[in-house]
């Protein structure tokens, strides 16, 4: 397990799988996360499946984000770790609404780019975040991420392109406290 | 196939293979394109075979760039193809020396662009580059790309961190500029 402030990041089990199934289904989620298809809960079962049978290991980060009072509220995780680059790439979520813009989201970001450089040993975490989801990219801000650039138009939903946003954190500028 | 005015492209096919572990082992494929580990004949087959014959479901095009003698001189593709944000990456490697002759690489850019927007019907064509491969810079500059991102340290090779520039062309930009 690892500790933050508010929150826990443990691996993800198979209880988790309606609660996933849920919010893979939830519209806004999709509108900030980029999915499109709702998923069967058969789907959802196939992918935890996949994801609560490997052990967590270097190349396989898939954390459920528990607050302290053991509510699961979301999921983050490392994904695409590059061993030579000592980089990876950070995807969250916090899928539960009442607990958004509450902090938990940028606890869990800490924690999990925490364990990135001082466990894993990594240099560089990097993210993709829409451009309008500012509630986001204010998060990662406040943990130390920097605009490095903007992927113009890469983005199609309700009917309209959007920029990507390029953020990366390197080894050194996290910063820790608000 | 695709006609340029210097090269064809045409598509990558299983007696490419040889040519292509030659290519991958050499110090300039390593350094440029990111490989970084040797391929046996066997795995560069396989590798091969991937490209000439691509799994079901994949939209990748991964194609051989020829000389108009029909001359083997490097590869070319445009994967990563996602039909709802109407965007793929594309990617380019000329071996020595064609690649130091003025015009073989701008002229597969310029194709495969024009493959990408007037058939494909893509919106946005994008790309990595290494900060230190000024020459493909200019390369894809001249052809209308556009930096917009920098990732920091985001590549490791002999010895240290360099910056990875993603670039990327619009369908509109590259009509108007026509």
């Amino acid at each position: 397990m690892i500790e933050g402030a508010l929150v826990n990041l443990r691996p993800r089990e198979m209880a988790d799988v309606e609660r996933n199934a849920r919010w893979s289904a939830d519209p806004e989620l999709h509108w900030l996360l980029g999915d499109r298809y709702a998923r069967s809960l058969a789907a959802s079962e196939a992918s935890m499946r996949e994801i609560a049978s490997k052990a967590t290991a270097f190349d396989h980060v898939w954390l459920a984000i528990d607050t302290k009072d053991g509510v699961h509220i979301g999921n983050c995780r490392l994904f695409e770790t590059s061993a030579e680059e000592r980089k990876t790439k950070l995807g969250i979520w916090i899928g539960d609404e009442a607990y958004r813009s509450r902090g938990y989201g940028t606890d869990a970001v800490r924690a999990i780019v925490r364990f990135a450089f001082d466990e894993m040993n990594l240099n560089r975490v990097e993210l993709g975040v829409f451009d309008y989801n500012t509630r986001a990219i204010a998060c990662y801000l406040k943990c130390g991420f920097v605009e490095e650039g903007r992927r113009r138009q890469a983005r199609y939903a309700r009917g309209a392109y959007y920029d990507v946003v390029v953020m990366g954190v390197l080894r050194g500028e996290l910063v820790v406290s608000r | 196939m695709i006609e340029g005015t210097l090269v064809n492209l045409r598509p990558q096919e299983v007696s490419d293979a040889e040519w292509n572990a030659r290519w991958w082992a050499s110090a300039d494929c390593k350094w440029f394109m990111g490989r970084r580990y040797d391929s046996s004949l066997s795995a560069a087959i396989e590798e091969t075979r991937e490209a000439a014959v691509p799994a079901a479901g994949s939209r990748d095009v991964w194609l051989a760039i020829e000389t108009k003698d029909g001359v083997h001189i490097g590869n070319c593709g445009l994967s990563e193809v996602s039909p709802e944000d109407r965007r793929a990456k594309l990617s380019l490697s000329l071996a020595e020396p064609e690649r130091r002759s003025k015009g073989f690489g701008t002229d597969v850019v310029r194709t495969l662009v024009r493959f990408g927007f007037e058939e494909m019907n893509l919106h946005r064509i994008e790309l990595d580059v290494f900060e230190y491969n000024e020459r493909a810079i200019a390369c894809y500059r001249k052809c209308g790309f556009v930096e917009e991102a920098r990732l920091r340290q985001a590549r490791y090779a002999r010895g240290v961190h360099h910056d990875t520039i993603v670039m990327a062309l619009l369908r509109d930009q590259w009509r108007e500029a026509r």
